[in-house]
């Protein structure tokens, strides 16, 4: 695929061309705190691709924490319904998504688009996006991607592939789409001297891990062979469990959860909204069937199935890549300070005891 | 940007919380990462804040009772009608009560302070959750010498001694559950006094798992105990001994028995001893007691405060005495002067047959349970403002709309005296007025109708909250460096201490030593308490208007559809007992319910929990029992247990 070397003016300017044809979403800051998020940009608004790994995963923007699917009328004399939908297509573009949003959201594509069943409003939110990725030349404390394959620098699923070098960034073209920005926008070619310093990048991204991603205690290869094998103990889990708030947020931030629970909200005057929300395995209700029998009642059990889905091999197959995309968001957010890299020490930890 | 951030308006922690909205629904939620308190976590209730704002059940426009039928009806209308009817009450005579929100905004709660001194005349005021946290007021300020929190709630991520007493802080205030947890986690020692087996208590560094109702003696006795050290080391503090109460309350911890201790509360003195070595040594100390109507009673609070005080500890820069209350402005609803004096409260008047009570002005009545419905069915005319739609509007005459919390500038004063202001971020769909515009144009229409004699120096005529506040900042003590302006920069700043003239200045309560002896009997086995649970968080409506709560609080309903008691598995082998049978439960005041047996390793032998959300609990059970309410959490039940026959 085609390379190009690309001015900052010059990615501005295509932010910039692509908002009168696309919804165009980038990194902002959001004072107080400067907090970023991924979000859609106003008119005249570019991204900022130096800004830090946003707070809420990119996947807000195709599987919304709240979504109205579609509202429905039923008239019992006539016996007719009337359904409208909710959702319609609006071209996007994700622009600098991190590596590690990037494979949340080709493990969302496996979920949603992969199987038998096709997600229709996913399909929707996804079909016409172009994803535009952006290699991180530094980690953020929490990170952990190293131990996840799933960064610096994004491999596969992009449309276009930016990483910041000293004259400017390598844009690498990664479908036919991309191709054919590039070829829009008429860049300059870049040479095998660049792919090398795009090389360096990474590398010197990789070696600082150690020192810049402090919170990263992460080493989750062993993990997933202990979480597949099924040798953790049972007390293991208890501790885990423990620790459990059942807040829900470890689902909300992993930018590749993909359960959601559909509720038909009654409105005034028959009228009826069908709403997608998502779902988290830490909820009790989440696992009941019918007759009250809830295989995972026990906390432990919920946070056990969590961590099996990001860490097993047996899930891996599924995704074709660990559950877990590195992002350590989840260590951010949890109040029980059981993030996945906590997980994956006191397995660990438990091994080498 | 979609994101607007603001302040979580369910508990009192104040979490830092962001709303994505498109500016007419909210859309969902994220945690505000640089929050000094929340650092960017959120509880299942804040993470679902945007389906409760997403709720149908919103009132949407004034509404009229007529012949037995809402019909809908304009600002104008409603007001006339409110002020007419309420004109044909005397006020002064404790004609008219007001039960106010904790969850209100301090300039909503202010204005409606100011209506019901300039228009109602009454003094019959209270909120929802009045009783327990006035207790703690009370005592705070007759030790520390002003009624709110000692220190900050960010004290938790420094201090070296973390005292828990009560609460099932993980599931009623999670976040600071959490925060407490970390500092667990980085060697700070967190000690839990609780009868059940909570999970903060699992989560500590050591639990004492006292005897129901000896949280109080427990406390004195570990005073007693950091005294007598603080003698046989010659350590003790010079400057404690000269404040007032000393010599009595030193005194009283001395005529605590060990023998007697341990009989009572099931604790052994030693370990008493232990722990005293402990908190002695630390440098920085956190105590934190729930607040409000599920909070403890006067005594327990009292020892607390002792206890804060003899430790000497309470003016380093981590130190905190915290009462965390359940309701995101239960704090501020106190500072705006809504909780009423202690002897007129609405509850009370409710309860009395013989109160002159005939009319009642209620804002946001979120619980599920309405106490003392009978009386309120007959008063002459009842008046009910909300955000949401809610049971108790059924015993309205009349109904405003209120904005909810995202629909208003405001502010909102969390546990640890916090002030935080959360902006306006989605338009209401159908214009509603906040509270107070709405407060402000009854008196409008008040002052119309009959002359109103507005003191001097204070017009009503405010044109947005902000001008509300700077009221606020001119009249409510603490307030006065305060704005909008500059409560916008940052994560809010917390009311300054030093407005009271006896800041600093420390005193003792006169405590009370006594052996409280377990209520049951041979007939009564089982000491009967109400227990807690994540989503049903204070019986409240609001959980009922999400769908995933909703869903996590209908599941357990599912599973124990007729409610269920808490029982040990020693206490179920006994009674020949399996989870989910029915058993009878027998009170001793003659009420009896069915429910179903859940049996639990954290419940001691002898005890049994009802969680408030089950309504014969509140209705059959509690409210029939003396003082229930008075006592809080420390209310106790004595009941027999039976398998249905």
């Amino acid at each position: 695929m085609s390379i190009y070397l690309v001015s900052s003016e010059e990615i501005k300017a295509l932010a910039l061309d692509l908002q009168k044809t696309h919804e165009v979403y980038g990194p902002q800051l959001k004072p107080p705190g400067g907090q970023v998020f991924f979000d859609l940009l106003a008119a005249g608004e570019v991204p900022d691709l130096d800004a830090a790994i946003p707070s809420m995963p990119v996947k807000e923007i195709l599987f919304p924490q709240m979504e109205r699917i579609l509202k429905y009328r039923y008239d019992p004399e006539a016996q007719q319904v009337e359904i409208e939908k909710q959702y319609a297509e609006k071209p996007k573009v994700l622009f600098g998504l991190r590596p590690c949003d990037l494979n949340g959201i080709l493990c969302l594509d496996r979920f949603f688009l992969g199987q038998e069943f096709v997600d229709d409003v996913y399909l929707v939110h996804r079909r016409q996006s172009i994803l535009i990725s952006n290699t991180c030349s530094a980690p953020w404390d929490q990170c952990l991607c190293v131990c996840t394959h799933s960064g610096p620098a994004a491999e596969e699923g992009f449309d276009l592939d930016l990483t910041r070098l000293d004259d400017g960034y390598l844009v690498q073209v990664g479908s036919a789409k991309g191709q054919a920005i590039a070829d829009a926008q008429g860049w300059q070619p870049a040479g095998e001297e660049h792919l090398a310093a795009k090389k360096a990048v990474i590398e010197r991204s990789i070696a600082s891990f150690p020192e810049l991603a402090k919170d990263n205690k992460a080493w989750i290869s062993r993990a997933m062979n202990r979480m597949t094998t099924g040798f953790i103990k049972h007390e293991i889990w208890e501790y885990i469990g423990n620790q459990c708030l059942e807040c829900g947020a470890c689902a909300f931030v992993c930018p590749t959860c993909s359960c959601f629970n559909i509720e038909d909200a009654q409105q005034c005057g028959g009228d009826c909204e069908r709403l997608r929300t998502r779902d988290s395995c830490s909820f009790e209700g989440y696992a009941r069937m019918a007759g009250d029998h809830n295989p995972r009642k026990p906390v432990e059990d919920r946070r056990n199935k969590r961590f099996f889905c990001k860490l097993s091999y047996s899930q891996s197959k599924k995704y074709l890549r660990p559950g877990c995309v590195g992002c350590g968001r989840c260590q951010w957010v949890c109040p029980g300070d059981i993030g996945l890299p906590n997980v994956v020490q006191y397995i660990r930890r438990e091994t080498s005891a | 940007m979609s994101y607007q951030a603001c302040v979580c308006n369910l508990c009192g922690t104040g979490c830092g919380q962001f709303l994505k909205t498109d500016g007419r629904k909210v859309l969902g939620v994220a945690p505000v990462i640089a929050h000094p308190v929340s650092k960017g976590k959120l509880c299942v209730r804040g993470w679902h804040a945007n389906e409760l704002l997403n709720s149908n059940e919103r009132i949407t426009t004034p509404l009229i009772r007529e012949d037995g039928a809402w019909r809908t009806a304009s600002y104008a209308e409603a007001i006339e009608l409110l002020v007419r009817r309420m004109g044909e009450f005397d006020g002064p005579a404790g004609e008219i009560g007001v039960l106010a929100s904790a969850r209100s905004s301090n300039e909503d709660l202010f204005a409606l302070r100011r209506l019901v001194d300039e228009v109602f005349h009454t003094h019959v005021v209270g909120v929802g959750a009045e009783a327990g946290h006035r207790n703690s007021m009370a005592c705070i300020s007759h030790a520390f010498g002003y009624p709110g929190a000692v220190g900050s709630l960010t004290a938790i991520d420094k201090a070296d001694y973390i005292l828990v007493v009560g609460s099932d802080i993980t599931r009623q205030n999670p976040i600071i559950g959490g925060n407490i947890h970390y500092a667990a986690r980085r060697g700070a020692r967190v000690v839990t006094m609780c009868s059940s087996r909570t999970q903060i208590a699992k989560l500590s560094t050591k639990h004492f798992q006292q005897k129901p109702g000896t949280k109080g003696l427990l406390l004195n006795a570990l005073a007693k105990a950091l005294h007598a050290l603080r003698t046989v080391n010659n350590t003790r503090r010079v400057d404690v001994g000269k404040l007032p109460g000393y010599a009595r309350y030193i005194d009283a911890l001395r005529s605590i028995s060990s023998v007697a201790l341990e009989a009572a509360s099931g604790i052994r003195y030693e370990e008493i001893e232990a722990e005293a070595e402990r908190l002695d040594r630390a440098k920085s100390v956190v105590i934190l007691f729930s607040s409000g109507i599920s909070g403890l009673d006067q005594w327990t609070i009292q020892a607390i405060t002792n206890l804060a005080v003899l430790t000497d500890k309470m003016d380093d820069e981590n130190s905190a005495l915290i009462p965390v209350a359940g309701i995101s402005n239960l704090q501020g609803s106190f500072d705006m002067g809504l909780s009423g004096e202690f002897g007129n409260s609405v509850f009370r008047r409710l309860a009395e047959p013989q109160s002159p009570l005939r009319a009642l002005f209620v804002v946001d009545h979120d619980d599920g349970i309405i106490r003392d419905r009978e009386r309120i069915e007959a008063l002459d005319f009842v008046a009910y403002c909300g955000a949401f739609r809610n049971p108790f509007m059924e015993l309205a005459d009349v109904v405003f709309p209120l904005t909810a919390f995202n629909e208003a500038d405001g502010t909102y004063t969390a546990s640890d005296r916090r002030v935080q202001l959360t902006r306006k971020n989605t338009a209401n769909a159908n214009d509603c007025l906040p509270g107070w515009a709405l407060y402000q144009a009854i008196a409008g229409q008040a002052a119309r109708s009959r002359p109103v004699a507005v003191p001097a120096g204070r017009p009503w005529g405010y044109r947005d909250a902000a001008e509300v506040f700077a009221d606020i900042a001119r009249s409510i003590p603490g307030y006065h460096e305060l704005s909008h302006a500059q409560l916008a920069k940052g994560f809010g700043q917390h009311w300054d201490v030093g407005a009271f003239a006896n800041a600093g200045r420390k005193r003792f309560h006169e405590v009370r030593i006594d052996y409280p002896t377990p209520p049951t009997s041979d007939e009564f086995p089982f000491a009967l308490m109400v227990g807690k649970a994540q989503h049903f968080w204070h019986q409240n409506n609001l959980m009922r208007k999400t769908l995933i709560p909703r869903r996590e609080y209908d599941q357990t309903l599912l599973l124990y559809p007729q409610g269920y008691v808490e029982i040990s598995p020693e206490d179920a082998n006994r009674l020949k007992v399996k989870d989910k049978w029915l058993v009878r439960v027998t009170s001793s005041t003659g009420t009896s319910m069915h429910i179903a047996v859940k049996i639990s390793a954290d419940v001691q032998t002898g005890t049994a929990y009802i969680p408030y959300f089950i309504k014969n609990m509140i209705s059959d059970f509690l409210i029939h029992y003396d003082n229930a309410f008075a006592a809080g959490e420390e209310s106790i039940i004595p009941v027999r247990i039976e398998e249905k026959e």
